[in-house]
């Protein structure tokens, strides 16, 4: 079977700058991946393109999505399809129930055209969700993220999640900001709601920290540096960055670098791999 | 049809001839013609407001055909549209089909100025609660017209149209609320402008004794056509000691129809005044809605929703005036323009020596929806007291594309996008309003303005 989603020597810049520098990754539904990388090294903005974000601009490379061209695709039919990313910073928007907007959504998910899914019906499934990930009903009553503490945003992007059922979840840092217990719920969540899925969803979790790769465990890591994945490994390799930081990558990437601009060809130095295309 | 024909007079115009001609008919007594007399020289003496003064820079009204249009107009209404105009004004108050005793404390429906419909709870009326038409109460209860009718509140000579106003005005709502009486219920009227090339002067008269509690809602609209229509309307809010009084204004005209408008509230010690007024039809739309803080103690909480598209345009000067202590203002507007539409608003707060610790707070935000679209903001304040927290923002800003992506990542269109966004925008007024009906009522005018929109 091929993956569901493949990304193909994606170029992607903001306002002129080049931010991935050629990024190639395949996920199958069923499959876990983390990827992990230090701060500012292009990870959001993988997130943000794959989602359709008209801030990034693709400058070069593809992406196939259940075997379709993802980014000639817009941002609501990518979620229609399947994708979903639970933002690092989700926006609030201020007015907005949270109960309509959640209720809109779901419906559009499920193919519901003019009409939305019946009341009762969301009321039922949103009170499921709610238990699972243990929010207080009341945040239904509220706008949008708005005011929402740094613990709730997570979890009610999770919410989200779940709720509209995707087939490829993106998860942004959904882990950072939170403190261990915080942590523990967000990431129990997410695996009850990947075992429920019984092969269904594909989830790329990118992460800053190990710690939640203790609840939810990858079957395998990438690491991105510089606007490339130059590192991918079995779980062991989060355990690995664990303990000795990125700076090994980093002298790794250097050598690696230098050697490309010389001879235009792929290199290897010690675990990081470079492929020209 | 169903109608009043008292006040026909045909392809008469804005004259003294005419205006004579309609107080004999009417048998008006001598007060009152002889004050509509004096107005309408005021009227004729006052200049034409126009750019040359701040007020009126950036509202034009050249293009309004004073001399053309007839007073009044035909008070005639099909049957059909007075039903669909009954269930519109019922949906206000939420109450469902049939239950109408119970949602509503009084009802009055006038075509042009004649009365077409009066519905007022027996209750209400053996507590002493005065709930009529203008004319019915010129003739009912003389001396308290007399007593207040553009006398304390406002006047004929603070400029044209208020002259204009005062010389030839007609239907509207006369409300007096004895003391210490308290109504639950709404009152809902309604002013209609039937036919074209026609002008109306409806009048409001709230007297609101001191401790006594109620909520009129005004509704206006026309039927539209080719010829203008136009309003100059006046409303009086006049608050005793501790009186609670909610005002809504509903601005509904077809888009023939020109208004100029001035709502004023003056409240007594303790004294509380909401006032909305919620503008999506008309052309050309000045409202200037004051609230004069006169007794110590009293709270105005002053909002507004605005949607223009097309051409329109919107006028709203506003004016939070503090006389003494301890007295609050709150004010909110906030408008969508899309199309060619422009807004402004001039919002004064003006606090006077002695008025310490005052609270006034003033905030307008526009959200424009197309490039062609525009909104001024000009806060400003006349603070001479030195002990007061005032605050004022204005903003005129683009919906934020990051709100967009942020739904359509979750499979929103892009048009269901932005009409949530909208709505969201106009929640923070309609949050505050404790009427679910009416709350109902202005979502789906905003929707009605949304429709078709996608960018
Ligand atoms: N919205 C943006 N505006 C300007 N620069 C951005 C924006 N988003 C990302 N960048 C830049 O792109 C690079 C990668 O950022 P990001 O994708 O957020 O990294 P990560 O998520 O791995 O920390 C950084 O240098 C950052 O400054
Ligand atoms: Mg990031």
């Amino acid at each position: 079977m091929t993956a569901d989603l493949i990304v193909r020597d994606l170029h992607v810049a903001v306002e002129e700058k080049v931010i991935l520098k050629g990024v190639n990754l395949e996920l199958k539904k069923g499959e876990i991946h983390a990827l992990m990388g230090p701060n500012g090294s292009g990870k959001s903005t993988l997130a943000n393109v794959l989602m359709g974000n008209p801030f990034y601009q693709v400058i070069k490379g593809e992406v196939l999505f259940k075997g379709e061209d993802l980014l000639s695709m817009s941002p609501d039919e990518r979620a229609r399809k399947g994708l979903f990313i639970a933002f690092q910073y989700p926006v609030s928007i201020p007015g907005v129930s949270f109960a309509s907007f959640l209720r809109t959504a779901v419906s559009a998910r499920r193919g519901y055209e003019k009409e939305l899914m019946p009341i009762s019906e969301f009321q039922k499934l949103v009170r499921e969700k709610l238990g699972l990930l243990q929010l207080d009903p009341s945040i239904l009553t509220r706008y949008v993220n708005d005011g929402f503490s740094g613990g709730e945003k997570k979890r009610a992007e999770i919410l989200q999640l779940a709720m509209l059922e995707p087939e490829v979840a993106i998860l942004d840092e959904t882990d950072s900001g939170l403190d261990i217990d915080g942590v523990k719920v967000v990431a129990e969540g997410i695996q009850a709601l990947y075992e429920r899925s019984q092969g269904n969803l594909g989830i790329l979790l990118i992460t800053h920290y190990s710690r939640i790769l203790k609840y939810i465990r990858p079957h395998t890591v990438h690491v991105m540096f510089d606007g490339r994945l130059v590192v991918s490994g079995g779980p062991d390799l989060a355990e690995e960055l664990d303990a000795r930081g990125y700076d090994w990558i980093r002298e790794q990437y250097a050598v690696v670098t230098a050697e490309i601009q010389e001879t235009g060809a792929v290199r290897r130095a010690g675990k990081v791999f470079w492929v020209q295309h | 049809m169903v109608g009043d024909s008292r006040t026909q007079l045909v392809a008469a115009q804005l004259t003294r001839e005419t205006l004579l001609a309609l107080s004999k008919q009417l048998r008006e007594p001598e007060w009152l013609q002889k004050r509509r007399l004096e107005a309408f020289d005021l009227y004729q003496q006052l200049p034409m407001p126009g750019p040359h003064l701040e007020e009126w820079r950036r509202t034009d009204l050249s293009g309004l055909a004073l001399d053309s249009l007839t007073p009044y107009g035909q008070g005639m209404i099909l049957e059909d549209e007075l039903r669909r105009l009954i269930a519109f004004l019922k949906s206000l108050t939420g109450a469902p089909e049939g239950d109408r005793k119970e949602e509503w404390a009084g009802l009055l429906v006038q075509g042009s100025s004649g009365v077409l419909l009066q519905d007022q709870s027996e209750a209400l009326k053996a507590q002493g609660v005065l709930f009529m038409d203008l004319r019915s109460a010129i003739r009912e209860v003389p001396d308290l017209l007399q007593e207040y009718l553009m006398v304390r509140c406002i006047r004929p000579d603070e400029d044209k149209f208020r002259a204009l106003h005062a010389a030839f005005l007609a239907g509207g709502t006369f409300l007096y609320v004895p003391r210490g009486v308290e109504i639950a219920l709404p009152l809902i009227s309604s002013v209609w402008i039937e036919g074209e090339g026609v002008a109306i002067f409806p009048h409001t008269l709230v007297v609101a004794e001191s401790q006594s509690k109620v909520t009129l809602i005004e509704d206006h609209r026309s039927s539209g056509g080719e010829a203008q229509a136009f309003s100059a309307g006046a409303v009086e809010l006049i608050l005793g000691d501790g009186a609670h009084v909610r005002y809504i204004s509903l601005g509904n005209w077809a888009l023939n129809t020109w208004e100029v408008s001035t709502i004023r509230g003056i409240l007594g010690r303790d004294a509380t005044l909401h006032t909305l007024v919620a503008s999506f039809g008309g052309n050309v739309v000045k409202v200037n809605v004051e609230s004069i803080l006169q007794g110590q103690g009293a709270t105005s909480e002053m909002l507004g929703v605005f949607f223009g598209t097309g051409r329109q345009h919107f006028d709203f000067h506003t004016l939070q005036e503090h006389q003494s202590p301890h007295t609050t203002s709150d004010l909110l507007y906030k408008g969508a323009l899309a199309d060619r539409a422009y807004s402004v608003f001039a919002g004064l707060i003006r606090a006077h020596y002695g008025a310490q610790k005052t609270n006034a707070f003033q905030s307008n935000r526009n959200l424009i929806l197309s490039d062609g679209a525009r909104a001024d903001s000009m806060p400003k304040l006349e603070i001479m007291a030195n002990d007061l927290r005032c605050t004022h923002g204005a903003s005129v800003s683009r919906i934020d594309e990051e709100y967009i992506f942020y739904l359509m990542s979750r499979g929103l269109t892009r048009i269901q996008a932005v009409h949530m966004i909208v709505d969201g925008f106009f929640s923070e007024v309609l949050d505050r309003l404790p009427l679910e009906g009416l709350r109902e009522g202005l979502r789906e005018e905003i929707t009605k303005k949304m429709q078709g929109r996608g960018t």
